[in-house]
């Protein structure tokens, strides 16, 4: 177990730059989730951490080592693959097995190992298995007893769940985030899912084209999210954007709608006004949209609807039971805690 | 066209399926089968290609079991198999695994290898025969008497010949190899090589657990295919010993070759026939082997 620190961590492939200068600390026993969208560097810097990528320039620190010249397996460090890497040849015992080959233990104590992570993960009864023999979630339990049975001090994790039927990934979401608690490990866990990257994180570090867009909390990265980019990206549905402008304490929307946001603004001033779906209420007395029901997506629960105006397209999570139907004028609004503001240009939030 | 109409799907699917089965079915019956069996036929009978047949009943088989040169050319045979197998294996192996890593000019290094697969057989065994000459018109020859190496006889010699014939065949099969070979290693996930990185197992270990158990489907067939290729060694035989074809003293004279002369030499077409019949039980029986030992334990 041990601290991990990345310092303008950059990665270059010939002449393209695709990760410019990451600088992140993640303490001991961190569950710490790399999200963003495919291209946005996440899983370089993984294959980095673990020496799987060279190191263009900066340098990676495990446990007070500095690593960058180290081999994979001489950096303490264990990595779970989205297509699990395990052989097929090979027995899950074998397969387990395979994650000790170099380790100076005797014949009994590997044993022993072995038998303890299987006995963790659950699995006691399926060493002797073939993989072909086992379902997708008990493949992905193997990948995972070949990097425990290292005990390293970094888990490395390649969007394991990726693989998965929804139901499965759920599911083996809350083990992966039991097996953390139990045996608290560093973890560094790499998705495209925005859901698993708040399910799971203790620490979500959100990337986009090579730079971290911002690391928090995954209640710091809601409710405060730091440009529109993680205003965006994290929650669903997308966080909806407004063009607005500026009057002092007031703003007024491009559809003429005037509102008191809580706040001062500066005259004239272009904004974009964030606004989650389900902070967005029907019939508010201090509308910021008003529009016709377009299009209901009932979930149960909650109903999508798709409020079209003169402003544009909006989205609201209403009540399950609220009975709004297609073609119904409705009025929506949040309460002033509930708004963003962000600049037009650079798209960083205002505060 | 009524009669078509009353019948139910599946009746029809099977019109339409015997009427696609047609072609191919006749196909194989007139041209494999129908030979196939007469050749069983002839292997029991005496004929000389003119004249009548004439029923010999085991006669043919008998004089096979005591004619000491089809033991001469049973061995031969399998000394081609014996060694041009394995050999051929591990050198298509070695550089598939080599070129599956190179970078530079990958496509035309591959290129040159597959290029003698595409060659004429006949084309290259005259070159390897000057290959062989005696100095100074032999290139190997040369080469070991600049060396100040003794001259070697290479097709000259009953214990020389059936290697120095046997090499031009397992290298102008090289290339299919190589090429079966490498979509082989191509299909190996890079994650598992990637996996064992970060295990820190060493490459021997990587080769003989990862890569060499995954290749088994690729080796098995190369096995086979090779194998039936080697049992049926012909041209190259057959072109580089001309003036003698399978000499000297029939050092390097494989089954078919002895089949053809029996046949188109000799005209006992029942004898050539009783020897392709213990031919194809060869092959069927090395076969049904390979398969039965590289497949035994895969799940």
């Amino acid at each position: 177990m041990a601290k991990l620190s990345l310092k303008k961590l950059t990665k270059s492939y010939g002449k393209v730059e695709v990760l410019h200068g990451i600088d992140l600390e993640v303490d001991d026993g961190e569950f710490v989730v790399f999200v963003g969208p495919s291209g946005c560097g996440k899983s370089t810097s993984l294959r980095m951490i673990a020496g799987l990528e060279e190191i263009t320039s900066g340098e990676i620190w495990i446990g007070g080592r500095k690593v960058n010249d180290l081999e994979p397996k001489d950096r303490d460090i264990a990595m779970v693959f989205q297509n699990y890497a395990i052989y097929p040849h090979m027995s899950v015992r074998k397969n387990i097995a395979f994650g000790l080959w170099n380790a100076p233990l005797s014949k009994a104590e590997k044993a022993a190992r072995i038998e303890e992570v299987a006995r963790i993960l659950d699995m006691s009864e399926l060493l002797e298995r073939k993989p072909s023999q086992l379902s997708g979630g008990q493949r992905q339990r193997v990948a995972i007893g070949r990097a425990m049975v290292r005990n390293p001090a970094v888990f490395l994790f390649d969007e394991p769940l990726s693989n998965l039927d929804a139901q499965l990934r759920t599911q083996m979401r809350l083990e992966i985030k039991k097996l953390h608690q139990q045996v608290g490990n560093t973890i560094i866990f790499v998705t495209h899912d925005q859901v698993e990257a708040m399910t799971l994180a203790d620490r979500i570090v959100i990337m986009k084209d090579g730079h971290i867009q911002q690391v928090g909390t995954p209640e710091d990265v809601f409710h405060a999210p730091a440009n529109t980019f993680v205003a965006q990206f994290i929650g669903a549905p997308s966080m909806n954007m407004l063009n607005v402008t500026g009057a002092g304490d007031e703003i007024s929307l491009s559809s003429g709608i005037k509102m008191q946001p809580g706040r001062q603004t500066q005259t004239g001033q272009p904004l974009l006004l964030g606004v989650r779906p389900d902070d967005l209420s029907v019939d508010d007395q201090n509308p910021i949209v008003t529009g016709k029901v377009v299009v209901r997506e009932p979930l149960g629960s909650e109903t999508l609807i798709y409020v079209s105006g003169p402003q544009g397209e909006i989205v609201a999570k209403v009540p399950g039971k609220s009975g709004v139907k297609v073609g119904d004028e409705v009025k929506l609004g949040a309460t002033p805690e509930a708004l963003h503001f962000f600049d037009t240009e650079t798209g960083d939030a205002l505060v | 066209m009524s009669a078509y109409k009353r019948l139910s799907i599946r009746q029809k699917q099977i019109v339409w399926a015997w009427l696609f089965l047609a072609i191919p079915t006749l196909f194989y019956g007139l041209i494999r089968f129908y030979p196939t069996g007469t050749a069983f036929v002839i292997s029991f009978q005496d004929w000389n290609l003119l004249g009548e047949r004439t029923w010999t009943g085991l006669s043919n088989y008998q004089k096979l079991w005591n004619d000491p040169v089809f033991w001469k050319v049973f061995r031969n045979t399998f000394a081609y198999l014996i060694i041009g197998t394995p050999v051929s294996l591990v050198i298509s192996f070695v550089i598939a695994y080599h070129l599956d890593k190179t970078r530079f000019m990958h496509g035309f290094l591959r290129m040159l290898y597959f290029l003698p697969f595409m060659t004429s057989a006949v084309a290259m065994a005259w070159v390897w025969r000057w290959f062989y000459q005696p100095v100074p018109i032999g290139l190997f020859n040369n080469f070991l008497a600049s060396a100040g190496i003794p001259q070697i006889a290479f097709l000259n010699s009953t214990t020389n010949a059936l290697p120095a014939v046997l090499a031009p065949a397992v290298w102008a099969g090289l290339g299919f190899q190589v090429i079966i070979f490498m979509a082989g290693l191509r299909a190996i996930p890079g994650s598992y090589y990637e996996a064992a990185k970060i295990d820190g197992v060493g490459w021997w270990t990587v080769l003989t657990r990862i890569t060499l158990p995954l290749l088994k489907p690729t080796i098995v067939f190369i096995v086979v295919f090779s194998s039936i290729g080697f049992l049926r060694i012909f041209d190259h035989v057959f072109n580089m010993t001309t003036n003698n074809p399978g000499g000297p003293l029939n050092a390097t004279k494989p089954l078919v070759l002895m089949i053809y002369e029996t046949a188109f030499s000799s005209f006992d077409m029942g004898y050539a026939a009783a020897q392709t019949v213990v031919l194809f039980l060869i092959l069927l029986l090395v076969s049904l082997l390979q398969l039965w030992i590289l497949k035994g334990d895969n799940s």
